[in-house]
């Protein structure tokens, strides 16, 4: 049985809508904001439209059962039925957004801004595109060294940084419900995994005010290491993350 | 009704049975050499390479990594007289963690179970333990949570102070007896309205089985000690296990989605005394706070992880009730509070943070005191010296050293708290507008506001930027319902409805042409 193109049509707005609530809201348990929801929908309503407005015949078919509806005199029950659900529900539409919202606004926020080219701390100028941690040739030069010197980094992780990323470096330290943005989650393929060792020093050592704007400086509580940590112990910490979570971090080489 | 009891009982009895049946597993034995890779790996930083709670972060952590060297653990299911515990439970406290405290659940980062086995073999090792106890406290016949039940366990909790005497009254744990460790270390008894913190859970079982086997370790003891002029017996401590599972304060708990303070419009004066029963009508929000360990000075150990918040506004000013427990009323130079706090340096106080303007963007102030273009108002009440009573302040900032005091009464802040059993109740009250409108917050309805707050423990030596906080949320001066939503709802409604009519009415004409 073929299914009516205007069902199609309705069929896919309705299957993409469930898709979102239930991959955000059920599967990942992040409730989708509603104002973010409703921008995607309308890119997936103006791209529905399209496809099946492509030419005049599919047009043809998707306006017939409408004008049939209104104009059919057969169809008069249907009709009315019509004619009282519609103007209902945009009057029920228009009095959800009207009403006043008490829901907390929405912040967007860059979660991986683009790093400066050099950052100024411990007194020195780093340039961070070409910028190496000293310790990490000793991975091959001499294994034992660098055991030491992870292990080092681990003792600087465990007595600063697990309180908001987490004894297993998944961002859910003791402290990580109270912060907004959430710590970093290091286990995530998506973090250091694809960052350089260079971009994790200048957000260390900067820390939350040394964002840019887009990243939203006032809100993070990523404290600025450079008034804790000496440079030794930041890359140190740094080769201690790699190791503990089996990444490795990007280099220039590799690419 | 008397069905769905029914039904209930046979539900929850169906599952205990199941729970209980299954008793002390026969673990397969471990394998110590895997555990040792795997505990030099994760466990070694807090609790040490020979297991003594040693590690480099040991001495910073409240509560402090167990040493296993004693074989002793708090959370146990072998009866009162067996020292040690049984495997399942070293398990269980790998793979679930311990809320609370800094062990996290490891079952999502070690999946094979047999991993979590040989940690056990080898945790056991440290104090040569070999075989386990096998033997559980005895469940007897549970007893469901009831009206009764719980009635019944609010008299033996307090039956000759059997354990209010260190939970307090409120059982929020600010009982009068000053409590030590094994090793002297000051500890403070659980408060029972915060069932997050619990180490196990707060299921009924898990707090039957505390009352039943004790904490070891600590001056928490068996209820089921026949020596002990407060034992229960079995029926009893259900009772008691169901009247502290009721102590959650279930309005008062951290939820996420909730991030805003909705100050509800009322006609007439707002609220200003804390006991005042308008209160009982407000929206409640809770937040989390924590240490500032963010900026020098740094706090790692700090008594208070909640703060909850609620507010009315009227025409002229803004009340808001802040409601947080704590277990010390920190009155410097008080003979009182000596019972049971150490030391008393400084008194409890409490911040409320507002941006000086309301962002017209999304750039806040720097959620710590604001930054150098973004000054933040902060409103402040201090609990009073044994030489001067209660009091309030105003400052503004940019930046935790730029702090500069101004005159709280020409700003107009008042402030009156209530302390009872365990918990600060303080209103502060301010007009929505003052004079100087460049250098406060003037407060609009229907604005989302960033609102931040911050507490001090007095007694736990917090002072300056030693103290809890919260990050930036929001506050929200609720408008008063208006009609205008109606109506528009009801003229777009009249506008399709015409139009479809029209059509159809041209549509009809077409048709008769």
């Amino acid at each position: 049985m073929k299914i009516p193109r205007l069902l199609q049509a309705i069929l896919v707005l309705a299957g993409v809508y469930g898709g979102f609530v239930l991959v955000f809201d059920v599967i990942l348990e992040q409730v989708i904001p509603s104002s973010l929801l409703n921008m995607y929908m309308f890119f997936v309503v103006a791209g529905t439209y399209m496809v099946f407005t492509f030419n005049e015949e599919s047009t043809e078919e998707i306006v017939a059962p409408i004008k049939a509806l209104v104009e059919d005199p057969s169809k008069k029950m249907m009709r009315n039925v019509v004619f009282l659900v519609v103007p209902l529900f945009f009057g029920w539409f228009t009095f959800q957004q009207m009403k006043p919202s008490f829901e907390a606004p929405l912040e967007l926020r860059t979660i991986h801004p683009a790093p400066p080219s050099a950052v100024k701390v411990y007194g020195k100028r780093y340039n961070l595109l070409t910028l190496e941690n000293p310790f990490r040739k000793f991975e091959k030069e001499d294994p034992e060294k660098f055991a030491e010197l992870v292990r080092q980094g681990g003792a600087v992780y465990i007595k600063n940084c697990q309180y908001c990323h987490g004894d297993k470096l998944d961002g859910k330290g003791p402290y990580a419900q109270g912060l907004n943005p959430v710590p970093l989650n290091f286990q995530d393929i998506g973090t250091i995994a694809q960052l350089q060792e260079a971009y994790l020093f200048w957000r260390i050592t900067t820390g939350g005010p040394g964002l840019p704007k887009e990243a939203t400086p006032w809100l993070s509580a990523m404290p600025v290491w450079e008034n804790f940590l000496s440079e030794d112990e930041v890359w140190k910490v740094i080769l201690f993350l790699y190791d503990y979570t089996g990444y490795s971090p990007r280099s220039w080489e590799h690419e | 009704m008397m069905t769905f009891k029914f039904i209930h009982g046979l539900v929850f009895l169906a599952l205990m049975a199941g729970v209980f049946a299954s008793g002390p597993s026969v673990a397969a034995p471990g394998d110590v050499e895997n555990g040792e890779k795997i505990y030099m790996k994760r466990c070694v930083w807090c609790h040490g390479e020979e297991g003594e709670g040693d590690g480099p972060a040991g001495d910073l952590l409240v509560p402090p990594p167990r040493d296993f060297t004693s074989g002793l653990y708090k959370i146990k299911t072998s009866p009162f007289d067996e020292d040690f515990p049984n495997d399942d439970d070293i398990f269980r406290m790998i793979s679930d963690g311990m809320p609370g405290t800094d062990m996290p659940a490891w079952k999502d980062i070690l999946k094979n179970e047999q991993d979590r086995w040989d940690l056990v073999a080898y945790l056991k090792a440290f104090a040569e333990l070999e075989e386990e106890p096998g033997t559980m406290v005895d469940y007897g016949a549970p007893v469901a949570t009831s009206v009764e039940s719980i009635a019944k366990g609010q008299k033996l909790f307090h039956d000759g102070e059997r354990c209010s005497e260190c939970h307090g009254q409120d059982g929020k744990g600010d009982g009068i007896k000053k409590l030590k460790g094994d090793n002297g270390e000051r500890t403070w008894p659980r408060n029972l309205t915060k069932p997050w913190t619990f180490r196990a859970s707060n299921d009924t079982k898990d707090i039957f089985t505390r009352i039943s086997t004790g904490i070891p370790g600590t001056q928490m003891p068996s209820f089921a000690n026949p020596k002990s002029k407060t034992m229960l017996s079995v029926e009893e401590r259900w009772h008691v296990a169901n009247y502290v599972n009721s102590l959650a304060k279930t309005d008062k708990t951290v939820r996420a989605v909730n991030t805003v303070v909705k100050a509800n419009r009322i006609e007439g004066d707002v609220p200003s005394d804390p006991d005042d029963p308008a209160w009982d009508t407000a929206e409640l929000t809770t937040f989390m706070m924590v240490p500032q360990i963010f900026e020098k000075e740094r706090v790692f150990t700090y008594t208070n992880d909640t703060i909850t918040v609620s507010a009315f506004y009227n025409d002229k000013e803004i009340a808001m009730l802040l409601e947080w427990d704590d277990r010390t009323r920190s009155i410097p130079g008080d003979p009182n509070i000596d019972k049971i706090a150490d030391k008393v340096p400084y008194e409890d106080r409490v911040s409320v943070q507002l941006p000086v303007t309301i962002p017209e963007g999304t750039q806040k102030p720097y959620f710590i005191n604001g930054d150098t273009e973004n000054p933040v108002n902060l409103l402040s009440w201090r609990s009073g010296t044994a030489t001067s009573p209660e009091s309030v302040s105003v400052a503004n900032a940019t930046g935790s050293e730029n702090i500069e005091e101004r005159d709280a009464a020409n700003f107009g802040l008042m402030a009156k708290s209530a302390y009872k059993d365990g918990t600060w109740r303080v209103v502060m009250k301010r007009p929505l507008s003052t004079e100087n409108a460049q250098g406060d917050l003037q407060l609009v309805e229907g604005r989302f506001i960033p609102i931040a707050f911050a507490n001090w423990d007095g007694s736990n030596s917090e002072s300056g930027t030693k103290h809890s906080r919260t990050t930036w949320y929001w506050l929200l001066l609720k408008p008063a319902n208006s009609a205008k939503p109606y109506i528009l709802a009801l003229i777009v409604a009249g506008i399709i409805f015409g139009g479809l009519l029209w059509w159809a009415k041209a549509a009809r004409r077409n048709g008769e042409v």
